[in-house]
């Protein structure tokens, strides 16, 4: 085991030292910095407008929350560098020592090539840790402000953020590894990025399998986390993501044995990660980590709904383009789902238009069964649907929830040193450094 | 897994050939490399032809043939890059397969440039590091290929002798019994060919069985114990140079003339 890591520490320096020399590592820094940095102080200034600041209304302090005011706009710059910046990163390093022979000298090397490529996940999760600082640091610099951080959303939204980086490291790896050129694989990447905004657009039309498909596409996923929510079934389909690129990345690599076998290897790894996805999609465990419990019923509520017994299943009758879909789902089925015990939801006009079909004469319905009784509700408010939900169940409903309410967090200030952070003191820190590193590496003797 | 030798020789019922570098030396002598039938084809085209042959340990055996010949598909293939269309690999009497190979032989590709962007000095003490090569082998191999004043450099500003001779050192770092260099004095001078021939002779001489591809007649000459020659994916001629010298009639011919006279 020593030996092991021994090995693994010696493959991920070189696969840092690799990396610290890339220059694409060092200008996708220097774009993070910049993004992050406005991305931060347009939050910083609309947020101040919605607290009142400049003579306007101010909003209610209740509708004012960081997480979605301040955190998500700031780390949203980091979804771009993952979708536009980060791929090539990686691609530069696993495509580069294909084409320039490292690749080979390291197969010949004790470790297992599993080891080698582990060796430059990390190495690549490492630089995107690295690469999270400048958003980090807006997050220090919200809170010296006088900003509020709930640490549980905070932690759940850069979670999301290092999975995001997770999933990107191994699909990037496997378009390397199946590519004979950088190029191929950049085009691999982009046309998968694409691909999933296509799925997006698709799903949020036809509905369907494709709808279930589209919750984990990286946009999507990233999305769960910045309302607030950590899913297991996400953090487990963008880990196993990540990890089963590298696995392909494995068993593509020019070993030696026939192109037949190593497809047959790969596709048995591709077969093996869907299989995971597939499992993974199914636990339904999650938590509402947000502050103001913007995910789930009222705690008396939710008591109530985990002590039903008896199956629920709900027949909802609209179309996937239909807004009014999008309004249940959101407000209502998505928090059903984490906390009824034997819940089954259809969606019978999912897969119709709206506009121009009909599901019947029972379109714009959604049918609550349980225990024999069926009642029916066109609504999509919250207390109406409870209420429908208790009656159908028979359960009692709850007296009103006494806990205190969020209490929201206006705040009328503006960071006058961001704009020096982030345009002038991380930009340079990241080129003195790069100079630094490269310095180190170009000393010629004699 | 990452066994790399010693259980797989255990089953083999052969010496271990390495696990710890420093003690290679006085392990090595009874692996030996057989070559069954090799062939390998693109299309209709056989780039190598039921090639076969045997090393014995601490020669130094030279593939000699014109570009084009299948020099470095035979090496390849016996390294495990390219998968042969038909053909086995022996250590000893057990086959060996493709992924088990760099347990006993390493092969140095030609043209490659590895890790451009980092100096002498970092790829070297890697890869020592990775096998598990003692510091004062390093720096043995680093003074007997002259790579001192190199070792602040980056690879990608040496020039290609320079590049050639660390390429070289990266091979002799490594603890696998055989070693195969593809083209090992391509861009090196006369001087530097010498030189290089010499060291080649020394880590021979402590056992270590070296597959040298090469294309300049007289460096084989002047380096190799036996020589293979190939040509058109066949092999025409093997043994040493005596042997060959026989075999074509031409008492003290130079191998350029047994080459022209076997092909």
């Amino acid at each position: 085991m020593a030996r092991f890591f021994r090995e693994l520490r010696l493959l991920i320096v070189m696969d840092v030292r690799e990396l610290l020399a890339t220059r694409a590592y060092w200008l996708m820094l220097l774009a993070v910095s910049a993004l992050v940095g406005q991305a931060f102080l347009s939050a910083v200034e609309f947020y101040a407008e919605a607290s009142g600041a400049g003579g306007g209304p101010a909003a209610l302090s209740q509708g004012l929350s960081p997480l979605e005011g301040i955190l998500v706009p700031t780390f949203g710059a980091y979804d771009l560098a993952a979708t536009l910046l980060f791929p090539f990163v990686v691609i530069r390093l696993i495509a580069h020592e294909r084409q320039n022979g490292a690749l080979w000298l390291q197969l010949q090397a004790p470790p297992i090539f599993g080891v080698t490529m582990a060796s430059k996940g990390l190495a690549l999760l490492l630089a995107w840790f690295v690469a999270m600082l400048p958003g980090c640091s807006a997050l220090l610099l919200w809170h010296n402000i006088g900003g509020h951080l709930y640490p549980p959303e905070t932690l759940g939204l850069l979670l999301g953020y290092v999975l995001r980086g997770v999933s990107a490291i191994g699909f990037c790896a496997a378009a390397a590894a199946f590519s004979t050129s950088a190029a191929s694989a950049a085009v691999i990447a982009l046309t998968f990025t694409i691909g999933t905004w296509a799925l997006d657009y698709f799903a949020a039309a036809r509905g369907g399998v494709l709808a279930v498909i589209a919750t984990y596409t990286p946009l999507a996923a990233l999305r769960t986390f910045e309302r607030g929510e950590i899913q297991l079934a996400t953090i487990g389909i963008l880990a196993v993501v990540g990890m089963s690129g590298l696995a392909l990345a494995t068993t593509a690599a020019p070993s030696g044995r026939t192109l037949n076998i190593r497809m047959l290897r790969s596709t048995a790894a591709l077969g093996a990660a869907i299989l995971l996805c597939v499992l993974a999609a199914r636990i339904r465990t999650s938590a509402d980590v947000s502050e103001n419990r913007r995910n789930s019923f009222s705690r008396t509520d939710e008591v109530t709904l985990a002590n039903i017994g008896a199956p629920l299943s709900v027949d909802v009758f609209l179309a996937a383009e239909d807004p009014r879909l999008n309004d249940l789902e959101r407000g209502i089925l998505a928090k059903l789902r984490r906390v009824v015990p034997h819940l089954t939801i259809r969606y019978p006009a999912a897969g119709r238009s709206g506009l121009f079909q009909s599901a019947g004469d029972h379109y714009g319905e959604v049918w609550y069964e349980s225990g024999g009784r069926r009642l029916m509700s066109r609504s999509t408010i919250e207390e109406v649907v409870l209420e429908t939900v208790y009656q159908v169940t028979g359960a009692t409903p709850p007296p009103p929830d006494n806990a205190p309410t969020y209490p929201g967090y206006p705040l009328r200030a503006h960071s006058t040193f961001a704009p020096w952070l982030f345009f002038l003191a991380w930009p340079l820190l990241i080129a003195g450094a790069w100079i630094g590193s490269r310095r180190q590496r170009v000393q010629r003797v004699g | 897994m990452g066994s790399y030798g010693r259980p797989y020789c255990r089953q083999l019922d052969v010496v271990p050939p390495f696990g710890d570098a420093r003690v290679i030396i006085s392990r090595v002598h009874e692996i030996t490399l057989r070559v069954d039938n090799l062939s390998r084809r693109h299309g209709a085209f056989w780039a190598l032809r039921d090639a076969s042959f045997a090393t014995s340990p601490g020669e130094i055996l030279g593939l000699i043939g014109p570009n084009g010949s299948g020099k470095t598909t035979l090496v390849e293939c016996v390294a495990g890059i390219q998968s042969p269309t038909s053909g086995k690999i022996f250590v000893g009497e057990k086959e060996i397969p493709p992924e088990r190979r760099k347990e006993f032989l390493y092969l140095v590709p030609d043209g490659i440039r590895p890790w451009p962007d980092q100096t002498v000095m970092t790829v070297l003490r890697f890869i020592a590091a990775l096998h598990r090569n003692s510091a004062n082998a390093l720096e043995r191999i680093v003074q007997e290929l002259a790579l001192t004043p190199l070792m602040h450099s980056r690879l990608v500003e040496l020039s290609k002798g320079e590049h050639r001779r660390v390429m070289l050192g990266i091979g002799l770092l490594t603890p696998q019994p055989i070693l195969v260099l593809d083209e090992p004095f391509d861009g090196l001078d006369f001087r530097q060919t010498r030189d290089v021939i010499a060291v080649l002779r020394r880590h021979a001489q402590g056992g270590r069985t070296l597959f040298l591809s090469i294309h300049q007649l007289p460096d084989a000459e002047r380096i190799c114990d036996r020589l293979l020659l190939l040509n058109a994916g066949r092999i025409v001629g093997d043994g040493t140079l005596p042997q060959l010298q026989q075999t074509t009639g031409l008492g003290s011919g130079m191998l350029e003339d047994i080459f022209m006279a076997l092909t």
